[in-house]
């Protein structure tokens, strides 16, 4: 398998691709989403509750079901990284707090010790991630990066009076994204004509120099093609004279609608419902009832 | 005349899907069937989009079959001991602005990187890049200038002999000549032709230009959509004219010519490939 997607650098990766469905979640206002992708975060980050993560995760799945997205691809997304997780996950299991005075041992093995906190500190881990993942995915699945943008600069503008440059930034960002899989493309490219020239890119090759110096035939030409690029962008920027976001109106005006603050609201409910579970040790009680029942 | 010796790439019902398994799957290729025999060149035409290069780059096994079989010199590609690097360097692959993939700082060690990748001896490697600088028509001294100076067309050229410098069996080209000027278009194809002459060798030609195509084909495939619609001589293909334009294709400005005069009730041959015959038949209306 991984000798058939030798060169494949996109195809396999979800998460950043748009599906175009034209489902309810595609129409929100894109400051909405960006809103609710905030808060889901926030709440993904502060909880440390195992019944929030969940309400968040389902809350996510039920998202991607309203998008008309196949959740087995949307989890598909998540397959390449499970393997990062399950370690950091297995360090967090182990190494977090054991000697806490009211954690209950579950299981020893010479200087190895799992506590009932530990591992819900490991299942936790994966389960943010997860849901961290999958949301962003979401995001992206249902917002053009043009949309994106808009709400972007829409949601900077109100500090624009502070002396921040709202329509630049937007517009970096915007850039950033274009190029990304313009980029990747390029390097599969070369990859693909260095390849035919008979070269390996360092596979099997255990010294660090040597190996990074098989990577030049790539490198070199990867950043000639990029300024390249980055020149042909501004000639034809400044052909049609653009002078930044001084003065400039805009096709498309952003207008929340009601379904937007509905969605908007149900995103706030959860969240501070997800926390408002964590800061209440709600199901700390449950956990321990697991664990001590046994 | 070459008929049943065993073609140099043999292609046999090759389908390829991308982002296959995804909502983003595109069927690329369904069920090619092409074969390249040692002394031709073969031309591959259609429209953008319509699996070309997808098909190319199964030929030296940067794909690897999903479906059907690439065999090169009987061996097949779909073989997990095949030995991929010997295959890629007998079958030499030549992308689209090949002038993008240059990395050495000087001109001679870029020509090198292939010969130095199959681990020749020193004096072999210079030996190679001398022929092949001098086959593209640039002098050995040019070895030592500076890859970025070197103009368009001659950086084209150097990407060329880079490829050359393998010493292929068939060399495969996507859209060689494409944003040339007319000077340097010329000097390509002459070089092309004259690389062929060495017996045992073959050319796989995929080009939009149909004027490359009449001048360097012996045979030509016509793929849209992913699938073979017609395939034949270089004269029996151009014959179907109605099949190429159905299918968002030009025909050789020549046979246009003559088609336009046709229509207009003058009676010429249809069967008009290149600027002389269609001086000839001008001629002839001329000076009945």
């Amino acid at each position: 398998m991984s000798k058939v997607l030798e060169f494949e650098l996109i195809g396999h990766v979800t998460i950043g691709q748009y599906l175009p469905t034209g489902s309810i979640l595609h129409r929100l206002d894109p400051r909405a989403k960006l809103l609710m992708g905030l808060l889901l975060i926030g709440a993904v980050v502060v909880s440390h509750s195992l019944v929030g993560l969940t309400a968040l995760l389902l809350a996510v799945l039920v998202g991607l079901v309203l998008a008309c997205v196949p959740v087995p691809f949307a989890l598909a997304g998540l397959r390449p990284m499970l393997p990062f997780l399950m370690l950091l996950a297995l360090l967090q299991v182990f190494t977090i707090p054991q000697h806490a005075a009211t954690a209950t041992v579950l299981w020893r093995w010479s200087i190895l010790t799992m506590t009932d906190r530990g591992l819900l500190a490991g299942i936790l881990l994966i389960g943010r991630f997860s849901v961290m993942v999958l949301g962003l995915s979401l995001f992206s699945f249902s917002t053009t990066t043009t949309e994106f943008t808009h709400g972007l600069e829409h949601l900077l503008r109100p500090w624009q009076r502070f002396g921040l440059p709202a329509h630049e930034l937007a517009l970096i960002v915007n850039i950033a994204i274009h190029f990304l899989p313009i980029l990747a493309e390029e390097t599969e490219r070369l990859m693909k004509a260095q390849a035919s020239r008979g070269a390996d890119f360092g596979r099997g090759q255990r010294n660090f120099i040597k190996r990074a110096r098989k990577l030049l035939p790539l490198l070199v030409p990867l950043f000639l093609v990029s300024l390249q690029r980055a020149e042909h962008l501004i000639e034809a920027m400044e052909a049609r004279c653009y002078v930044g976001g001084k003065g400039r109106t805009h096709l498309i005006h952003l207008q929340m609608q009601l379904s937007d603050y509905v969605a908007l609201a149900t995103a706030l409910g959860l969240a501070a419902f997800a926390i408002q579970l964590s800061i209440t040790h709600a199901d700390q009680v449950l956990w321990h009832w697991i664990f001590m029942n046994r | 005349m070459i008929a049943c010796t065993i073609p140099l790439i043999d292609v046999r019902g090759l389908a390829y899907t991308y982002l296959r398994g995804t909502p983003l799957e595109t069927q690329a290729l369904r069920s090619v069937d092409l074969h390249v025999y040692a002394g031709e060149t073969v031309g591959i035409i259609g429209p953008t989009g319509s699996g070309k290069s997808t098909l190319l780059q199964h030929l030296n096994g940067l794909l690897k079959p999903q479906q059907g079989q690439v065999y090169v010199n009987g061996i097949s590609l779909s073989d997990p001991h095949v030995d991929i690097r010997s295959i890629r360097q007998r079958i030499g692959l030549l992308f689209q602005n090949p002038e993008d993939q240059l990395f050495e700082r000087y001109a001679g060690d870029d020509v090198a990187f292939g010969p130095r990748n199959l681990n020749l001896p020193a004096d072999q490697v210079r030996e190679r890049v001398r022929q092949v600088m001098e086959m593209v028509g640039l002098p050995f001294a040019y070895k030592d200038r500076l890859t970025a100076e070197l103009s368009h067309g001659e950086r084209r050229r150097l990407a060329l002999a880079g490829v050359l410098a393998l010493e292929p069996q068939v060399l495969v080209l996507d859209e060689p000549t494409a944003g040339l000027d007319p000077q340097g278009r010329r000097e390509l194809l002459h070089i092309l032709s004259q690389w062929r002459v060495k017996e045992g060798r073959a050319i796989v030609l995929a080009s939009h230009n149909m004027e490359d195509i009449v001048e360097l084909s012996t045979r030509v495939y016509v793929l849209v959509a992913g699938q073979i619609v017609l395939h034949g001589s270089l004269r029996d293909v151009f014959s179907h004219h109605d099949i190429l334009t159905q299918n968002g294709l030009s025909v050789p400005i020549a046979m246009e010519t003559m088609l336009m005069l046709r229509q207009r009730g003058y009676p010429v041959s249809i069967n008009v490939l290149t600027a002389e015959e269609a001086t000839r038949e001008i001629k002839a209306l001329l000076y009945v």
